[in-house]
């Protein structure tokens, strides 16, 4: 009795749990660290009973205390001969927080956790803003939603711009910035709402009601999104911000939190500075993502990818010079994914970097089966660029393993690779030229600065936007942008590929303004590697027929 | 505080306050009355232009003092679209005897002059805005020294 009184007392919290994992204490410590909801405990709580009080715990730390108190137990019940004395302690690490798990021979599990530098207030606060942490708002969270027919409203807050402000500024600076954006959320609420820092830029406010949430985000993408004067410096941030409601869109926190965070995305996606509520078409949203990632980090390992080639006809010669390799996806129930569908979610993911490189290595040595004056054009992501070394090596691998020289391969890249860290790009595409390989802007017109894009890397090749191509038989300009680039790029010394032909007249037209190659339907759709051969031999007399024949009667 | 930190903030806002001219003028004299407490005991000196539904103001005074005093004008629900025109160090005040300058009539008719700077002043790339926006206060100041309110 007198060690339970002294074990009350102290100030580092213990949880002592029987043999069978039924509390038989929990101090004052412990369940303040832990974020402790709802009455007292109850000794002979089970602990799986136990962890669901414990607000400051997520569902996966609460899972991880579990699984290390069954596996101490299971270690202890072995003879003491053959136990290992080290694996009857355990320490674990809850972010700001440590908790120790000690098997007391035969009497059960004492958990500890020691105090933090400042005790245990400390673990539930921001130290930059003093506003509460994510255990406090899980606390919080927890607590709003443990009374039945509780009604709250979640708002997630992300700042537009901080990163660039703390980056221009200095973190000095980027503190500051928070603790005024701090102050500026704290002047908008009322007394039971619950207003956290949830980590870097992230805030979120817990209104213990649900209506209001909506004038009170407008408010807040208004206030935030004013001016800063900071230690000197003027700074411009904005926000955007995700609501969802419980009980209508969710009565369980972490189902609130993560509807909420949809709702923030949306807001995002949506041009941010503004607010979204959660809707449920969001959720399908996410999970029809979430299924298309999960069937595309199987497709790779399924061998559901396959490359198309499409032939570049050089103008000149009439004759077919190359072809640009093209990644198709086909999945078994979807069919074929279109490209537009699943590249970006690849480059959001990562995945696009393994993709690539098959991309890399089965086009290099499809063309090795080709004659010798035909080249293979590949396309490569920004994404790719983020790693220069590695897509070199790809390269590297990709030609040494087909016995390819770099002089027949061709990479296509987009402005937006150029956006990025500028210098490692060029010195990457610099090596890359370094090694023979061509190198071409895809998609050129419908970037931002494609003039200065050029000046910055002497390009073998500028591909113009299929876009512009489709426009010549028009009135609106078309015929202009092709004449105008085409000499741009003659005097640049860059030859010229005109994308997306798919008429006679397009051809006709690309052929007497400048174009050095034409690629598109009209010359041939994408086709699979077997069918290549048959191009080859096939195509350019019925191309040269065609072509003269347009040519004579646009009486060129 | 010493001299080095004299800092000066320009910056224009439209003001939201709606209802008859009377309730405007009496709301007016009271966001001046509050900062003519509050800047002369923070060392801050300015000018308040309200004129065609905006507002303009200069703030100058130690740094610290003048990052207060506008992070406190943020705050105020009265005017929205705060477009701060210059904030830098600055060698002397320009508006040193005023606690708070107040040019413009509440319910005046439109000022062509200001209207032309409030133009350029909201609308962004025009770095020549903050010093007109300096140079019409200056002016109104002189042209209206004796209406100051009580």
């Amino acid at each position: 009795m007198a060690l339970r009184a002294a074990l009350l007392g102290v100030a580092e919290g213990v949880i002592l749990l029987d043999p069978d994992l039924r509390l038989i204490l929990c101090n004052a410590a412990a369940r303040r660290r832990l974020g402790w909801v709802g009455g007292s405990p109850r000794r002979g709580l089970a602990l799986t009973t136990m962890l669901e009080h414990a607000g400051a715990l997520d569902t996966a730390e609460r899972m991880t205390i579990r699984e290390h108190c069954a596996a101490l137990l299971a270690e202890g019940a072995m003879p003491a001969i053959g136990r290992d004395s080290a694996a009857a302690e355990k320490e674990l690490a809850f972010g700001d927080f440590a908790m120790r798990l000690r098997w007391l021979d035969g009497q059960g599990v004492m958990l500890s956790i020691p105090m933090g530098g400042d005790g245990g207030e400390v673990a539930l606060r921001d130290p930059l803003t003093g506003l509460g942490n994510r255990r406090a708002f899980q606390a919080a969270l927890a607590a709003a939603l443990a009374r039945p027919e509780t009604e709250a409203a979640l708002l997630l807050l992300d700042l537009d711009r901080f990163k660039h402000v703390n980056d221009s500024l200095g973190h000095p600076v980027g503190d500051a910035l928070l603790r005024l954006v701090a102050q500026r959320l704290r002047a908008s609420l009322r007394g039971g709402d619950t207003l956290v820092r949830l980590g870097g830029d992230e805030f979120a406010i817990l209104l213990p009601r649900a209506e209001g949430a909506e004038p009170l985000a407008e408010r807040l993408v208004d206030l935030l999104s004013r001016p800063y004067l900071v230690e000197g410096h003027l700074a411009n941030i904005g926000v955007s911000i995700g609501i969802a409601r419980a009980p209508a869109d969710a009565a369980e926190g972490g189902m609130l939190l993560r509807r909420a965070d949809l709702a923030l995305y949306a807001a995002k996606a949506a041009g941010r500075r503004q607010f979204c509520l959660f809707r449920p078409e969001m959720d399908a949203r996410a999970q029809a993502r979430q299924a298309l990632e999960t069937d595309l980090r199987r497709a790779v390992a399924l061998g559901q990818f396959h490359l198309h080639y499409q032939p570049l006809l050089e103008v000149a010669s009439n004759e077919v010079i190359g072809f640009e390799a093209l990644l198709r996806w086909e999945h078994p129930a979807r069919g074929m994914v279109p490209p537009a569908e699943f590249i970006p979610l690849a480059e959001e993911v990562g995945l696009i970097v393994p993709i690539g490189e098959w991309v890399l290595r089965q086009a290099c040595r499809t063309a090795a089966s080709w004659p010798e004056t035909v080249l293979v054009a590949v396309n490569v992501s920004p994404v790719q660029f983020a790693d220069g070394a590695r897509l070199l090596r790809a390269v590297d691998e990709a030609l040494a393993s087909a016995g390819l020289s770099g002089t027949r391969l061709e990479i296509e890249i987009t402005e937006s690779v150029l956006l990025r860290d500028a210098a490692e790009t060029l010195a990457t595409l610099h090596d890359l030229r370094g090694r023979g390989v061509r190198i071409a802007m895809d998609d050129f017109g419908t970037g931002y600065s494609s003039l200065s894009q050029l000046r910055s890397f002497p390009f073998d090749k500028i591909k113009i936007d299929r876009s512009f191509v489709s426009e010549i038989e028009g009135e609106s300009g078309g015929k202009a942008v092709v004449r105008a680039i085409a000499a741009l790029g003659a005097s640049l010394g860059m030859t010229v590929t005109v994308e997306g032909v798919e008429t006679e007249a397009q051809a006709a037209f690309v052929a007497t303004s400048g174009g050095h190659q034409m690629q598109g339907y009209l010359i041939s759709r994408p086709v699979p590697s077997d069918a290549v051969a048959a191009l080859l031999a096939g195509r350019p007399a019925s191309a040269r027929a065609g072509l003269a024949r347009t040519a004579s009667s646009d009486g060129a | 505080m010493t001299k080095q930190e004299l800092h000066r903030v320009v910056y224009c806002s439209r003001v939201r306050l709606s209802g008859p001219p009377a309730g405007i003028a009496r709301e007016l004299r009271d966001i001046l009355a509050t900062s003519r407490r509050n800047n002369m005991r923070a060392d801050l000196s300015g000018a308040l232009l309200f004129a065609n539904n905006c507002f303009a103001q200069v703030l100058e005074g130690p740094r610290v003092a003048v990052e207060r005093c506008f992070e406190r004008i943020q705050n105020d629900p009265r005017h929205s679209d705060v477009t701060v025109l210059a904030f830098s160090p600055a060698s002397a005040r320009e508006f040193p005897k005023w606690s708070m300058g107040f040019a413009g009539e509440p319910g005046a008719a439109h000022d062509p002059l200001a209207f032309v700077v409030f133009e350029g002043a909201f609308a962004r790339d025009r770095p020549e805005s903050g010093s007109a926006v300096l140079g019409l206060l200056h002016g109104l100041v002189r042209r209206e020294e004796a209406w100051a309110l009580a």
